[in-house]
């Protein structure tokens, strides 16, 4: 081992100066490598795209993918027939049970933690926080190790996710995928003020240009000139046809869209989201809050549930009437599910033990479940699937190789879904495993 | 070792001629001199030369002749003896200063000039090398010539940015440029360092550097409440407590956070023990170990065991009470009266239908538990796959430190307290080299040592000047941790007052400390100076609204809650816990409520915003760190930057409508008669406008004038010029960047 470490020193020093030149002087050096894309194993490798819908808060599984009707822990929730024989969802998902054979459903999830800032985190990282090293999520993996799949548009975005969000982790602001906060409003900032007209902005920008002329010339330092940089981009950006990839009301049939996918959070981000990844945007997140339902759950469960089943349905129909559907993956993920004995307010608690999570497209074969939670939903019974294990799911579809190994500028080592040491070998390898039965 | 190095350098600081004879002091009196390796003298104290480390004493000999001596080679007596004599005046240790980095500047361009001409003669390079390698000295040798002296305008500029955080208003930079005192410059720092605004720059450094977050956790809900913590930082710099001193308290502290503030720093990284023993040790040691938490360290003389050894000071160390009755004030158990709070709130129909419990009372009450506690057993192991052979897995070890003195916990009640006295000692061969050269960075925007985090164990060949290094350690252990007088010499000092450095040193100079300090380097604002500067371009007084959270909080966690019999009751304390964090103040005392802002936005100082502001925010866009790693703000530019200054909000509508602060100020303030076009250059820029600069300028506003126009369209038309300007100053590099 400490051999093998004393071989990073070359590598890690260099690091540790790349590092000492961003702290420094704010600018970046670190390469961010393409690799060669991987030949696809074993069914994976043909998500060219990846839409992850993650719902905050801790959706509940016992009225989505695995209902218990009939039990002491069900509640009113009733189940609905998919067409499988012995498999049924939550009456609140009948969009996705009737594409039943399109996706691939997660009974068996299980969790470290009942805090939703850390279940976040480790689903969205495979790592458990740490106060030492933020680790990136996956869209910024995917560009780290497949190089960047578009000249002009971001690698990943980031729609409706709050301020907590762990973006590029360690591969620095560089890799950080767009924020978007409403699916509606686009990029901020994009267009000039309301109210300043072409004129002005013109007249405005050659004042500019003519104050800062002196400074500019005595100081052709990097920083400036990336600065100078980016606000030629930036105009170019404005300019630009990408930024209208963005403006959810350029969609051709904009309110009968609306109508089809739902006027909310989660119908308008999958709308946008679509239009991105046609684009070739390669990997999107839509975000959508409401799932901490401590109270009074049966009140809110229809709404919340239905906008769920009826975005996914009519993505999944869209994906599929453009051809899309086969190269793109979509994942529905949360921190954790929610207890089975329902509490004094009428709601569920936080239950990490075990919850669901679904796959579809890119090469997922649907119309499965897999793994298993006992009858009350306490607990998994069968085949359990931890955070490491989802993300190497979402890594091998993509074609994401699962043992590169990468460094962080610290010197230390990780993989795409998550490390561990194995003292046979002296080696890291993937703790993360892809749940293969998918992919067949 | 290191006593031979001060030698040496006193030696050379002589041969310099920055001296600095302190002659005052008269009683000739013959005494025995005793050197640090024993030896004696019978000489009398005539008086001393240079200041700090580099110091010597001058003593007359019997047969009348005088010497110089250096006080490091003197023993800890004589030392004591002279150090009250020794110079401490900000200017005496500036010119020290300036001295050293001139010396070491001149080294080097006599090295690089024997290297170029050598260069032709190189067996071991071919001529494309050659080139190169030229062209690289070339590029050293310009950067190793000392730049001018600033102008007042850039100096200006610079020093307020430096030390309030902030570009300075266009009263303050008048005030300044018209001055006819001599001193002004030593006199503005002084004003400055002894300014609110000193405290809340600052914070915003060690905001980052302690990772301060609203929720104080890492994964925090907001539940606990940082206002105090954020006090007694900002508090602590205001008062210039010692820095050793406030190092102490935080890793010492017991108890709740709105009881003991300081507490705040142990709290962050709760349930994590070994991250924040790495923490630690990279922000007060400058070194970096969190490899040694899984492995030996790679690149130092660090091994796995020493990582438990260390971590185990802090084994006996919780962040959560267990137990019921010890945590509350006044009331008996708290599940039984948070129970009996729902009950009273339920009877009173305050309750929704189907509920039974408030959705936040236990939570807020719960966070009672969240204190710092010493339990006295070791809960630290060594991990389950330990795999050296002086340790077994799952074995407790005994708290001790690798490197400087050894530590005796008889002396202390908890191991904690023993590691605290141990780090934060001027014996501690890290702790003051650590501090000064972060420090450093702040001013000239480069450490001695690059990358801060990690001080590499042997020092000499890595420093960018280590006799300079060394000076300013022994420096700051005189000044006695005081951060303020440590940059009040800093800030004094020629190198400090010179030119920004043009160019940008290359990785090589950075990784081989061949960066000397021609003036600090070229800076892009941090997120927060860059805030604050717009905020200073919207109001006379920047500072006048502050952030008071600490006293109510404290109170309303204080409280006997057996006494809060009703509904009413109940709720009115819910309303003032959720009141008491993140309230904002005017220096009158009244609260500022949202409707108080400009233009709808918050235009107050970053230090008295959320902490860290919201991911959307144009303070985190900029680089504020998000506080969850040490040092995670960043200056690298990118696209959203460039929109939001075209065409966000802050530069279209805050800074530049009709009614902005600046416009009216402009054209109908005080003094508005004055030359409009120098009176926005001076206000965003901190300078007059060039000749050029200043008809482009007025262009604009006679474009718009027209014979026939009203006197109210003919005022309107040049207001909005006056707005373009500001806008135009505002997207200049000139203004993002410190020079």
């Amino acid at each position: 081992m400490k051999e093998q470490l004393k071989n990073l020193d070359q590598l890690g020093r260099r690091q540790f100066v790349a590092r000492a030149a961003k702290t420094a002087l704010g600018v970046s050096i670190l390469p961010i490598g393409a690799a060669p894309r991987l030949a696809s194993a074993a069914g994976g490798g043909k998500a060219e795209h990846c839409i992850f819908f993650y719902m905050a808060g801790g959706m509940t599984h016992m009225e989505t993918f695995d209902p218990k009707p009939g039990t002491e822990t069900g509640g009113k929730t009733k189940g609905i027939s998919t067409g499988v024989a012995g498999i049924e969802l939550a009456e609140f998902m009948p969009g996705l049970a009737k594409r039943f054979k399109d996706i691939a459903v997660v009974r068996s999830m299980t969790q470290q933690t009942g805090d939703h800032r850390g279940g976040s985190y480790w689903m969205h990282t495979s790592y458990q926080p740490r106060a030492t090293i933020i680790h990136p999520t996956m869209g910024p993996w995917a560009q780290s190790l497949l190089g960047k799949k578009h000249d002009t548009l971001p690698d990943s975005v980031v729609i409706g996710a709050g301020g907590n969000h762990p973006g590029a982790g360690f591969f620095g602001p560089g890799l950080a995928p767009l924020p978007i906060g409403n699916p509606d409003s686009g990029v901020q900032n994009a267009e000039p003020y309301k109210g300043v007209s072409e004129d002005k902005f013109d007249k405005r920008m050659d004042l500019m240009n003519a104050f800062d002329d002196g400074f500019r010339r005595k100081f052709k330092n990097d920083e400036v000139s990336a600065y100078t940089q980016f606000y030629e981009e930036t105009l170019k950006l404005m300019d630009s046809e990408d930024l209208d990839t963005f403006k959810l009301e350029k969609e051709e049939n904009y309110n009968q869209k609306v109508q089809k996918y739902g006027n909310s959070r989660v119908g308008k981000g999958a709308m946008l989201a679509k239009r991105l990844v046609k684009s070739g945007v390669r990997f999107v997140e839509v975000s959508a809050g409401g799932w901490d339902m401590h109270n009074d759950l049966w009140n809110s469960i229809p709404t919340r549930g239905g906008e769920l089943d009826q975005a996914l349905s009519s993505l999944i129909d869209d994906l599929k009437a453009e051809g899309l559907f086969e190269k793109t993956l979509i994942v529905l993920g949360t921190e954790f599910g929610r207890t089975p004995k329902i509490n004094a307010n009428g709601g569920r608690d936080h239950h990490p033990r075990v919850f669901s999570t679904m796959f579809a497209g890119g090469g997922i074969s649907g119309g499965q479940v897999y793994g298993k939670s006992d009858k009350l939903g306490m607990a998994v019974e069968e085949n359990p699937v931890k955070a490491p294990d989802f993300n190497a799911t979402i890594a091998h579809a993509m074609g994401i190789d699962l043992q590169k190994v990468v460094y962080a500028p610290s010197g230390r080592p990780f993989l795409v879904a998550g490390h561990k040491h194995n003292h046979d070998t002296d080696q890291i390898e993937s703790v993360g495993k892809p749940i293969m039965p998918f992919f067949s | 070792m290191m006593k031979k190095t001060v030698s040496r350098q006193c030696v050379a600081a002589l041969a310099f001629g920055a001296l600095i004879l302190s002659t005052s002091w008269a009683s000739a009196e013959m005494r025995q001199w005793t050197s640090s390796d024993g030896r004696k003298l019978q000489a009398e104290f005539v008086g001393t030369s240079g200041a700090g480390s580099t110091a010597s004493v001058k003593l007359k000999l019997p047969d009348g002749k005088e010497v110089l001596y250096p006080v490091a080679n003197l023993s800890e007596a004589d030392r004591v003896f002279v150090q009250s004599n020794l110079p401490k005046d900000p200017a005496a240790l500036a010119a020290a200063i300036d001295a050293l980095v001139v010396k070491k500047a001149k080294e080097s361009y006599r090295g690089l000039q024997g290297e170029l001409a050598a260069l032709p003669g190189n067996q071991d390079l071919n001529n494309d090398e050659k080139r190169k390698r030229k062209e690289e000295i070339e590029r050293e040798m310009a950067m190793a010539i000392p730049n001018e002296r600033t102008n007042d305008n850039q100096f200006v500029r610079r020093v307020y940015l430096d030390i309030a955080g902030r570009i300075p208003t266009y009263q303050e930079a008048e005030a300044f440029l018209n001055s006819s005192s001599r001193n002004k410059r030593a006199e503005l720092i002084d004003k400055l360092l002894d300014s609110e605004a000193f405290g809340m720059r600052m914070y915003n450094y060690f905001a980052d550097l302690f990772r301060i977050r609203e929720g104080i956790f890492m994964m925090g809900n907001g539940d606990l409440k940082a206002d105090p913590y954020i006090e007694y930082v900002k508090n602590s710099m205001k008062e210039d407590k010692p820095y050793d001193v406030m190092v102490k308290e935080l890793l010492t502290a017991t108890g709740k956070v709105w009881d003991t503030p300081a507490s705040g720093y142990l709290l962050a990284d709760s349930g994590m023990r070994l991250c924040n023993l790495s923490n630690t040790f990279t922000v007060f040691m400058g070194t970096e170990i969190t490899c040694a938490q899984c492995h030996d360290h790679p690149f130092e003389e660090v091994y796995q065991m020493d990582f438990f050894k260390m971590a185990s000071f802090m084994g006996g160390t919780e962040t959560r009470a267990r137990g019921g009755n010890m945590m509350m004030m006044g009331s008996s158990n708290y599940r039984e009266e948070v129970a009996r709070m729902n009950k009273v709130l339920k009877d009173a129909g305050k309750l929704r239908e189907n509920e039974n419990q408030d959705r936040n009372l236990g939570q807020w009450i719960g966070t009672n538990s969240i204190q710092v506690v010493d339990t006295g057993k070791n809960a630290v192991k060594l991990p389950h796959d330990y795999k050296y052979d002086d340790g077994e897995p799952n074995m407790t070890v005994d708290p001790g430190a690798y490197f400087g003195n050894v530590v005796d916990l008889e002396k202390y009640e908890t191991p904690r307290q023993a590691f605290a006295d141990w780090l934060a000692s001027p014996e501690n061969p890290r702790f003051t080299i650590n501090t000064v050269n972060r420090l450093w960075k702040i001013a000239f925007g480069v450490a001695q040592i690059e990358p801060v985090y990690n001080i590499p164990g042997h020092l000499d060949g890595q420093a960018q000047n280590y006799e300079l290094l060394t000076f300013l350690e022994s420096m700051m252990k005189d000044l006695d941790y005081s951060v303020k007088d440590f940059f009040r010499v800093v800030y004094n000092t020629q190198t400090y007052q010179r030119e920004a450095e043009t160019m940008t040193p290359s990785l090589t100079q950075m990784d081989k400390g061949t960066y000397h300090f021609p003036g600090p380097i070229l800076r892009r604002m941090s997120a927060e100076q860059l805030w604050d500067s717009l905020v200073t371009l919207t109001t006379p007084d920047p500072e006048a609204v502050m952030r008071r959270g600490a006293d109510a909080y404290r109170n309303v966690m204080n409280e006997d809650l057996a006494g809060l019999k009703t509904a009413a009751q109940i709720e009115g304390w819910k309303e003032r816990w959720r009141k008491a964090g993140g309230s904002l103040y005017s220096d009158e005392g009244g609260m500022v409520g949202r409707d108080d802002n400009v233009g709808g936005e918050k235009m107050f100082r970053a230090s008295e915003l959320r902490q860290p502001e919201r991911a959307d925010h144009f303070l985190r866009m900029f680089g504020q760190s998000d506080r969850q790693l040490i040092e995670n703000q960043f200056t690298v530019g990118s696209s959203p930057q460039v929109m939001a200054l075209l065409n966000g909000k802050i530069t279209n509508a805050v800074l530049t409508s009709p009614d902005a602060y600046l416009i009216k100020e402009i054209a109908f303030g005080e003094g508005s008669k004055r030359d409009k076009v120098d009176k926005v250059f001076l206000s965003v820029l901190g300078r007059y406008p060039t000749s050029d600069e200043k008809s482009k300028a007025q262009s604009g506003m006679r474009a718009k004038r027209d014979r026939d126009a009203s006197d109210k369209s003919k005022e309107a038309a040049e207001i909005a010029a006056i707005g373009d300007v500001i806008w135009a100053l505002v997207n200049t590099r000139e203004f993002m960047f410190i020079q």
